[in-house]
């Protein structure tokens, strides 16, 4: 990995990283809110870098990540840092706010490096998730009613993909559900297609482990 | 090795599981079991293992080199070429012991020092400790022409001393303070450089457990909050207590207490210490006078602006 820190650098880079595979298009503007100890002492680190260098797509062992802030600039994308303290909140954490150029937000994302360069995602768009890389993701989103969860889960038994571990909750609100599915194995995009096509589906969104794409260094 | 009876997940908990599945299982080989582990839960076949292990090897050894090839100055200037003012030292031939050991000091040094400014390491188990394992070990196997593949072996071997101090404890400074990061770093090295040398579990458990227990109560208090003082040449003291310990082993002396148990003292530890002193930079040699000026010129976060 690239240093100095493997829970303030390296972590902050896959859990950059993690959040661009999760949106899954481009961004033009990333709000970055760093907790406690990355709060503290993430600029000396390099978190800044780190997490935006994670957002450009690089891995953590990327000898780019120390001039990321610069490539971002060329790409034309607004990063601006800001500081909280809460001790509720991990004491490496962050949260991003991803906007598309019209300004509308793309994403709200929270991560926690846990250390030794291993972070995890705790949340999306204010729903508490929890999955770090280790497995296939599967993102759901969907209008609440009933039969949705047999839906998905018959879709991927049909295609001989294996639900691990799986997180439901729904926003009060606006009455939208989010699934978040831990897999043996990928969903591939012609399966996603099969999930979108019941009109109740919002968004799909799977994620490849990290162990297939990413370094270990 | 045989491979009958042994289930689809290894599950292990402490050194003493792994002590008892050796057994259960028939296997001899602590390397062949921490292989085995890894291929199993990470569903990877083991030469594929193997080859990203020999890449780490690859990596780390890389990464002595380019903390040699010329002074590391970081951008504070807090770390201003200790390598290479070492590898000068060595040259003239003024040691202080003998060569080898200036080398292990030198070696660690460089790669803690290619880490401070950004520079590619192999996280061993960190990037703020990433200087011992490859400082100690690397350097005790050229000296005594340990073959690669030995090498490889036994960095399966640190790796697997790690997985149980981050089941049972942490490697993270900012949870658990600096003796979960070069503590940590220390004992996986103590146990790879004893299972390079042949030694027996009971020995590599003993230099282990001896490392962990030197560095415990270490805490993280990085001035201005980078990973440079004093995280670097804590790096080097990590390096020589590891190998102090492996030699410790070596001739005999066994731990009174189990390396699982100094793990889990690790923890309590880790978890009674003040966040003061878990890399929020509030605390200990931070806030000394000459450390708070260094915060106030390099690095102004919000925090600093806060204070003033």
């Amino acid at each position: 990995m690239i240093g100095p820190s493997s829970s303030h650098t390296a972590g902050a880079a896959k859990i950059g990283f993690l959040a661009q595979s999760v949106l899954g298009k481009p961004f033009r503007k990333v709000r970055i809110t760093l907790y406690n100890s990355f709060a503290d002492t993430g600029m000396g680190h390099g978190t800044d870098k780190a997490l935006v260098g994670g957002l450009l797509g690089f891995r953590m062992d990327d000898e780019r990540i120390p001039i990321a802030l610069d490539l971002a600039k060329k790409k034309g994308i607004e990063v601006s840092f800001f500081c909280e303290y809460d001790s509720e909140r991990h004491p490496n954490e962050v949260r991003m706010e991803l906007y598309s150029a019209s300004g509308e937000i793309l994403l709200t994302i929270s991560g926690q490096s846990i250390g030794g360069g291993a972070a995890k995602i705790v949340e999306i768009n204010g729903t508490s998730v929890w999955f770090g890389g280790m497995h296939d993701v599967l993102i759901i989103q969907y209008q609440d009613v009933p039969g949705m969860v047999g839906f998905f889960g018959e879709v991927l038994g049909d295609n001989k993909i294996n639900i691990a571990y799986m997180d439901i909750s729904r926003d009060a609100v606006t009455e939208r559900a989010m699934a978040v599915l831990k897999l043996d194995q990928y969903c591939p995009e012609n399966v996603v297609g099969l999930i979108k096509q019941n009109p109740n589906i919002i968004e799909v969104i799977s994620i490849r482990r990290l162990s297939e794409q990413y370094s270990h260094t | 090795m045989n491979n009958t009876a042994i289930p689809k997940r290894l599950r292990i908990q402490s050194l003493q599981d792994v002590r008892t599945q050796m057994a259960q299982y028939d296997l001899h080989d602590l390397a062949d079991f921490f292989m085995l582990y890894e291929s199993k839960n990470q569903g990877m076949e083991i030469p594929s293992l193997f080859a990203r292990m020999e890449y780490h090897l690859l990596v780390m050894q890389e990464s002595i080199e380019k903390g040699l090839q010329k002074p590391n100055i970081t951008k504070s200037g807090l770390i201003a070429g200790g390598a290479s003012h070492l590898q000068q030292w060595l040259r003239s031939g003024q040691y202080l012991l003998n060569p080898v050991f200036t080398e292990v000091l030198m070696n660690t040094l460089a790669v803690s020092e290619l880490n401070a400014c950004m520079g590619r390491i192999v996280a061993s188990p960190t990037a703020g400790s990433a200087g011992v394992l490859p400082g100690a070990l690397l350097t005790i196997a050229k000296h005594h022409h340990i073959p690669k593949e030995r090498v490889v072996r036994s960095l399966f071997v640190a790796g697997g001393f790690g997985e149980i101090i981050s089941m049972n404890a942490s490697l993270s400074g900012a949870s658990h303070g600096c003796q979960a990061e070069n503590g940590s770093a220390s004992a996986i090295t103590a146990a790879a450089i004893l299972f390079a040398l042949g030694q027996d579990l009971d020995c590599i458990e003993s230099g282990a457990a001896f490392a962990l227990k030197n560095l415990l109560g270490l805490v993280c208090d990085p001035v201005a909050g980078l990973v440079e003082v004093p995280c670097v040449k804590r790096n080097v003291v990590a390096s020589v207590n590891a190998i102090a310990c492996a030699e410790m082993a070596l001739s005999g002396i066994r731990s009174v207490i189990p390396f699982d148990e100094v793990v889990k003292a690790m923890d309590l530890i880790g978890k009674d210490m003040p966040s003061s002193l878990k890399e929020t930079s509030l605390g200990g040699l931070a806030m000394c006078p000459s450390a708070r000026k260094i915060t106030q010129s390099s690095c102004p976060t919000k925090k600093d602006l806060m204070k003033e």
